[in-house]
């Protein structure tokens, strides 16, 4: 049963959220409700071919089942919502509908972060606190509610998966992360970190630890869990194969004509190395300032890398960066991931640490990633701040907090949004500061003085560029590099401290018992 | 899993009440420093969430509603000199409030031309409906409200005159803050009662602090802006004559008083004052006695008795004004001599100011509630005129002023589902009666079980009203019947609130004792 702080903070959540229905939506939310006329009146050997709107199916099959178990409440709520042809369609009932999938949906991150507290030892003050943080974190309120995406709801399977194996239960784990990977493959980013997990924690140590039973028993695991993992997977793909869409799925889900850059630059390594090379491309010609206030804008190359929807970005000094050699980045930033796994205690949570860093990873060198993906490095943080974390793990936290959630806040860009997401954020980050502790000392005390004026500094860094983007004219870029730039000095500062905590501080202690 | 933990190790009974929980949650983390900027956010927030919604008379040609007037006058007032000010058009809208209002609109009108002329084009931006002015529209009224009501509540609540715990000085400000009545009528109906509501604060304010000129010039503001606050009038005036009176007495005081009250008074109405034809319209315009004794559904005396007895057939409209006028002065008297009697004999001292604060504040109530349950022309909405005196005492009322918002923003049902409010209406008011008044269920020893099961009756008969409204159509004889029965529900409640706030003031002064000390104790 649920008691009466958890009462409150889902009954003020839901307030909020439910008060938030006629704010913006993104075209995310006609994206949803395509989906649901898709799989709702649609033969499935048609899902992945059915091309009347631009925003075609392309999640995994999971997905596509939650959609079409969505389209069936949505048949009785109001039929035109899973009408294939009638696109655009977003009268109140539809809205109404749609936000409310998102809000029963979330409902699994609630009962997973309930779970893996109880499971992490972390059901005390301090672990309700940074569940509620989570739960209610400007990700999810300003990303779900408003924006419109269900990353409450996935997040949730993440987290659920994250509390089977505290629980000790390797197997149920690793389903439910290849669920989740079938819900959107975005995830695949963290599945080196299972992979290692699973294969030495459950595979070699076995459940008892320390080997269980040689490498016969051993290799017994190894197929069970690759049976369960193949079942899963058979389970969503098998379908869709034996109806030989295997090419149409794979180009459905792997699009691989964007550029390096998001529309909104994400605050990651790419981000500080494209404006590496626009200040130097301005140091080399200054004419170009001149340039661009005669031709009305900045260079050409500037548009390219900050407009472009899925433009491919051009680099005027730097060297250009092809997929592969963002791959290769993200690949080598994985290392401190599997390190963490394969020191000499191996255990859960240092899974939760490994999916924290391999988050950070695919995050900071990623090829087209969104900032909306910093959602994904914050949640599974929570759970580490939940249980006793150092002084450190909790400085690295409020700035990737501040960074992250700060980058966010163009996705809103309109003058309505502006009260509700400065609220929002600046009523997390005081609760966070104040009340999440480590050693005794609240995060605020925690932090040193050059993290408190980069934390600080986004105050006038938010009056300069959304308050007054006026100021500067013609480049109007800058708003958007400025919050990129700064923010992903944050992200990647953060990312840096977090491995170091991991790899080299000493544990927590283990929980009172 | 929860922001609101119970402090660890403490020894006192588990809180029952969230907001309270809260903030002694805050208190015992040793994170006061948060309390009031997070509660002051987490109002701007619902404040602009609710403004997100339906406001009066959305896409109805050719009057549409409040919101139309008041961007109505904001046009007319940067066009037209102030003379033509209370004549221009009176059927479309014309001005019918007090000097301030339009001073307001002026000065809003002004920085609305100022972002784009289109929004108060003279005639031409009649209906207006943009995203855009629509969004500047709803920006006024929180930046009005921040500038006037907000500031002091803060001060009132954090003044160290009040002698009350931290938490209860956190909890008051909450509340008061976002007491759903208010929120819903001022950012989604579109009023802006917050502005005189907010000088009225500020006169008790300067009250508790002793300096009676200052609240003198308030309380004009508070009237100036919206004659509704004129239901505080008979207590503020006894209020101030007390103090005169109080030894040593000060005909000086009195004098400063009356030149304040003068002064104010004057200076606003300075664009017209050398015409005695146009004081005379401003006050046919603000005082429109030939509308009748109440509009569509109030849940007044009036209103009640017309269940039984038609009075509007019966008598002319000057009878009907005299009627009223006589109940209302036979009903806020009482409470009013009751404080002048007793803060006359007072002796000035620093305790005495907070117990004169506090009868006060009762006194405001029962006299606002006097004028809004007998007299004439009150709005359903005039409610919130009550409810702010009663907000200032949810300290020393706690489950009773709670109770009295419920009511109130029950009774305001009817306007809020016309504005298409139904989301924000039923958002606020779960999350009042969550956050604030949980009936049945608290812990504190003051309120006996039988009040509490009233609290709940009352409630499950408010949402038996709700639930009837929405499943089962009227009969086509009686098609006002859901209006009606809850203008009656709620003027019964509001008589027997009316009853009860008055026998506290009595009981309170002659125990002599303040209950803020029997609640600590």
């Amino acid at each position: 049963m649920l008691d009466a702080n958890e009462i409150a903070v889902l009954g003020v959540g839901a307030g909020i959220k439910l008060l938030l229905w006629p704010a913006y939506r993104s075209t995310d939310f006609e994206v949803h409700r395509n989906w649901l006329a898709i799989t709702g009146s649609l033969p499935v050997r048609q899902w992945y071919y059915e091309d009347r709107s631009e925003w075609t199916l392309d999640y995994p099959p999971f997905f596509a089942w939650f959609e079409w178990a969505l389209s069936h409440a949505a048949r009785l709520w109001d039929p035109r919502i899973v009408d294939v042809d009638r696109l655009g369609y977003a009268a109140e009932s539809c809205i109404a509908f749609q936000r409310l999938t998102v809000l029963i949906s979330e409902l699994v991150l609630f009962m997973a972060l309930r779970r893996a507290l109880r499971a992490c030892g972390g059901d005390t003050a301090q672990g309700r606190i940074a569940a509620a943080l989570v739960f209610l974190s400007p990700g999810f309120l300003l990303v779900d509610h408003v924006h419109f995406q269900y990353n409450g709801f996935l997040v949730g399977i993440l987290v659920y998966s994250l509390a089977f194996a505290l629980e000790g239960r390797d197997l149920l784990a690793g389903a439910a992360f290849a669920v989740l990977l079938c819900f959107k493959h975005i995830f695949v980013y963290i599945a080196p970190a299972y992979f290692v997990y699973l294969l030495r924690h459950y595979c070699v140590r076995g459940p008892g630890g320390g080997g269980g039973g040689g490498t016969g028993a051993a290799a017994l695991r190894l197929a069970k869990l690759g049976s369960v993992v193949a079942a899963v997977f058979g389970a969503a793909f098998g379908p869709f194969v034996a109806m030989g869409q295997t090419q149409q799925l794979a180009a459905r889900l792997f699009p691989f004509r964007r550029g390096l850059c998001h529309a909104f630059w994400a605050p990651n390594f790419w981000a500080l190395y494209v404006a590496a090379d626009r200040a130097l491309a301005a140091a080399q010609f200054p004419r170009w300032l001149a340039a661009a206030a005669d031709a009305g804008g900045g260079p050409p190359q500037l548009h390219s890398a900050t407009r472009g929807r899925v433009g491919d970005t051009r680099f005027v000094v730097l060297p250009d960066v092809p997929p592969l050699g963002a791959f290769v980045a993200t690949l080598a930033a994985l290392a401190p991931a599997c390190a963490v796994l394969l020191q000499r205690r191996c255990g859960p949570a240092q899974l939760v640490q490994a999916v924290v860093l391999c988050a950070h990873a695919s995050f900071l060198f990623g090829w087209h990633v969104h900032e909306k993906a910093v959602i994904l490095i914050v949640a599974p943080l929570g759970l580490v701040v939940a249980a006793a974390p150092s002084p450190r793990v909790l400085r690295m936290h409020t700035v990737l907090a501040a960074a992250g959630y700060f980058s966010l806040l163009p996705l809103l860009f309109g003058a309505q949004e502006l009260p509700i997401k400065a609220a929002v954020l600046v009523i997390w980050m005081l609760c966070a500061l104040a009340l999440l502790r480590a050693d005794g000392s609240s995060a605020w005390r925690c932090l040193m003085r050059a993290e408190r004026l980069y934390v600080a500094g986004l105050a006038p860094l938010f009056a300069l560029t959304e308050l007054a983007p006026g100021v500067f004219g013609r480049m109007q870029f800058m708003p958007l590099a400025l919050v990129s730039v700064y923010a992903a000095l944050g992200v990647t500062y953060a990312w840096l401290g977090i491995v170091a905590a991991f790899l080299w501080d000493p544990p927590p202690p283990p929980p009172a018992a | 899993m929860a922001r609101r933990g119970r402090p660890a190790g403490s020894t006192q009974p588990i809180e029952t009440v969230p907001v309270r929980r809260w903030f002694r949650f805050l208190e015992a983390q040793g994170a006061q420093g948060i309390a009031l900027p997070v509660t002051l956010l987490f109002s701007l927030l619902v404040r602009w969430c609710v403004s997100l919604h339906g406001y009066s008379g959305r896409g109805k040609p050719p009057l549409f509603g409040d919101y139309e007037a008041q961007r109505h006058w904001m046009e007319l007032t940067i066009h037209l000199p102030p003379k033509e000010w209370y004549y221009f058009d009176l059927q479309y809208w014309g001005l019918d409030y007090p000097p301030l209002t339009a001073f307001q609109s002026w000065l809003c009108g002004l920085v609305a031309h100022w972002i784009d002329p289109s929004w108060v084009a003279l005639g031409a931006s009649r209906g207006i409906e943009t995203h855009a002015s629509k969004l500047f529209m709803r920006a006024t009224v929180v930046v009005l409200e921040f500038a006037v009501f907000v500031p002091a509540v803060v001060l009132l609540f954090q003044s160290r005159q009040l002698r009350m715990p931290w938490a209860a000085r956190q909890m008051a400000t909450f509340c008061m803050l976002l007491q759903p009545g208010l929120v819903l009528i001022d950012h989604g109906h579109f009023q802006y009662n917050a502005v005189m509501l907010g000088f009225v604060v500020w006169a008790v304010y300067f009250a508790l602090r002793e300096k009676h000129v200052l609240m003198a010039v308030a309380f004009c503001c508070s009237f100036m802006f919206k004659q509704m606050a004129l239901y505080f009038a008979p207590a503020v005036f006894f209020f101030l004559l007390a103090k005169c009176l109080q030894p040593p007495r000060s005909a000086l005081l009195f004098v400063k008083l009356a030149l304040a009250v003068l002064g104010t008074i004057g200076t606003m109405l300075l664009p017209w004052i050398h015409s005695p034809s146009q004081l005379q319209q401003i006050l046919v315009r603000v005082f429109p006695v030939a509308r009748g004794l109440y509009e569509d559904k109030v849940a007044n005396v009036w209103c009640a008795v017309n269940v039984v007895v038609r009075l509007r057939s019966l008598l002319p409209v000057w009878s009907l004004v005299r009627l009223a006028t006589a109940a209302t002065v036979v009903a806020f008297l009482p409470a009013c001599l009751h404080m002048f009697h007793a803060i006359r004999r007072q002796s000035r001292s620093q305790a005495g100011a907070a117990d004169a604060s506090r009868l006060f504040r009762y006194c405001l109530l029962n006299t606002s509630l006097a004028f809004f349950l007998f007299s004439f022309q009150a709005h359903e909405k005039s409610i919130l005129i009550p409810l702010a005196p009663a907000l200032m005492l949810i300290h020393e009322e706690e489950r009773a002023v709670s109770w009295l918002v419920q009511v109130a923003l029950f009774s305001n049902y009817p306007l809020l589902f016309r504005d298409g409010l139904h989301m924000p209406y039923w958002v606020l008011a779960a999350g009042w009666s969550f956050l604030r008044s949980r009936p049945g269920c608290s812990a504190d020893k003051q309120t006996s079980s039988f009040v509490a099961c009233l609290q709940w009756l009352t409630t499950l008969a408010m949402l038996a009203i709700h639930a009837c409204h929405a499943v089962v159509p009227p009969p086509p004889s009686l098609p006002d019947i859901y209006a009606v029965l809850n203008a009656t529900f709620s003027c019964v409640m509001f008589a027997a609130f009316f009853l009860y706030f008055n026998y506290r003031q009595f009981a309170g002064q002659r125990l002599g004792v303040t209950s803020a000390k029997q609640k600590t104790a």
